[in-house]
């Protein structure tokens, strides 16, 4: 199934959207995040779907129930890291990679 | 009545200063002089401020209560956020805000169809750290005036809108503001890019190209006809509609010569990157 517009599925009031920007501006619940993973997703009211997107990394997942693109971006970069002086970096082949798992091959 | 004294855009990818050198030596010289050269406009042109309107990208203001336009009020203005230090690569700076100037064009945009709010103290990842860093801007200390744009989150106000809110930012510029005072608009964003979605890796040159060449033309009746938000969202979901930014400068200047500086479509910035500036 080939993915529509994001603007199809987005949903804004999903709380990974919440749980990003959170995550961005506090240092210490992003060393807590590879710690113990579990202990921060448990703070948000996620619902079980998008629990399990994040994580399995099934950002298709993520993007079918509506997480923004950008939110799913920045997703990558908090659990695959920012690396410095990267273009594709890890983070972004593994967003584009997941998202891309079930397209039929271009023709 | 004060003047809009300069007007430019470019792009913003966190590639340029992030990993600049992932580029080719020529696309590195040609961009690295584009945003040289709008430096030195920008310097030239004795600003009592400048304005820049970038996309927020989601970062000052939660999706589910986003505002159209958000106007940066502060007396300071400080960046990058430091998640996005390691990512942008850029020197932290500090730049002074025009708290006056900010507010009266804050409290003349408010109260039409679109949501227009004002805020103190604002996040900044490339939206601006690119432009002031690229261009030298961050050292000039010429006081800053930043417009946070909806470019992403729908419903996005479209390009239309975007030409209108311009319209009606060159006009308070003109008629609200003291007589005297030298405005500059940098329009921060595009070119083509899909940011987290299943195109994140591509660049829509085609488009990017022809864009360019249809701004060069200047006749945007034309442009507005033709650049549509559905058509820049077919060039890249999410990203490429950054180029409202670069509308809502040219709705506040009118129809002017528009010069293109630079194009370059390197793969590792997955976006893009280009500049102008028109004639005033």
């Amino acid at each position: 199934m080939a993915l529509e517009h994001f603007s199809t599925y987005f949903d804004r009031d999903l709380a990974t959207h919440r749980l990003v920007q959170d995550l961005k501006a506090d240092r210490d619940a992003r060393e807590l995040l590879h710690r113990d993973e579990a202990a921060v997703l448990d703070a948000y009211d996620l619902l079980p779907a998008e629990r399990a997107g994040i994580e399995q990394r099934d950002f298709r997942a993520l993007y079918l129930l509506g997480v923004h693109p950008y939110s799913l971006a920045q997703l990558a970069r908090l659990l695959y890291g920012t690396v410095e002086g990267a273009g594709a970096s890890e983070a972004s082949s593994a967003l584009v990679e997941s998202l891309l798992r079930d397209e039929p091959a271009p023709s | 009545m004060a003047t809009i004294a300069t007007a430019v855009a470019s792009a913003h990818a966190p590639g340029v200063t992030g990993w600049f050198e992932k580029a080719s030596p020529a696309a590195q010289q040609s961009v690295g002089d584009a945003f040289t050269a709008l430096g030195d406009q920008i310097a030239d042109a004795r600003l009592d401020a400048l304005l820049i309107i970038a996309n927020d990208h989601i970062e000052n203001y939660p999706p589910h209560d986003y505002p159209d336009f958000a106007v940066g009020v502060g007396a300071r203005h400080s960046g990058p956020d430091e998640w996005f230090k390691p990512w942008l690569n850029v020197a932290d700076y500090e730049m002074p805000g025009a708290p006056d100037i900010a507010r009266t064009l804050f409290e003349q945009l408010a109260g039409d169809s679109l949501r227009v709010v004002s805020a103190e103290t604002m996040k900044f990842d490339d939206n601006i750290s690119v432009p002031v860093t690229m261009t030298g801007f961050a050292t000039q200390k010429i006081p800053l005036i930043p417009i946070m744009q909806n470019c992403t989150v729908p419903p996005v106000p479209d390009h239309r809108a975007s030409y209108a809110f311009g319209q009606r930012l060159g006009r308070v510029i003109r008629e609200e503001l003291p007589p005297g005072l030298r405005i500059g608009l940098y329009g921060s964003g595009g070119l083509s890019h899909e940011p987290g979605g299943p195109r994140y890796l591509s660049i829509d040159e085609e488009f990017d190209r022809w864009f360019l060449s249809l701004l060069a033309d200047g006749d945007h009746e034309q442009v507005l006809r033709q650049a549509t938000h559905e058509r820049m969202e077919a060039a890249g979901a999410g990203g490429t509609a950054e180029l409202l930014s670069w509308l809502v400068v040219m709705g506040a200047i009118g129809e002017h010569p528009c010069d293109v500086l630079c194009y370059e479509a390197v793969p590792d910035w997955r976006c893009g990157v280009g500049a102008v500036r028109w004639t005033l």
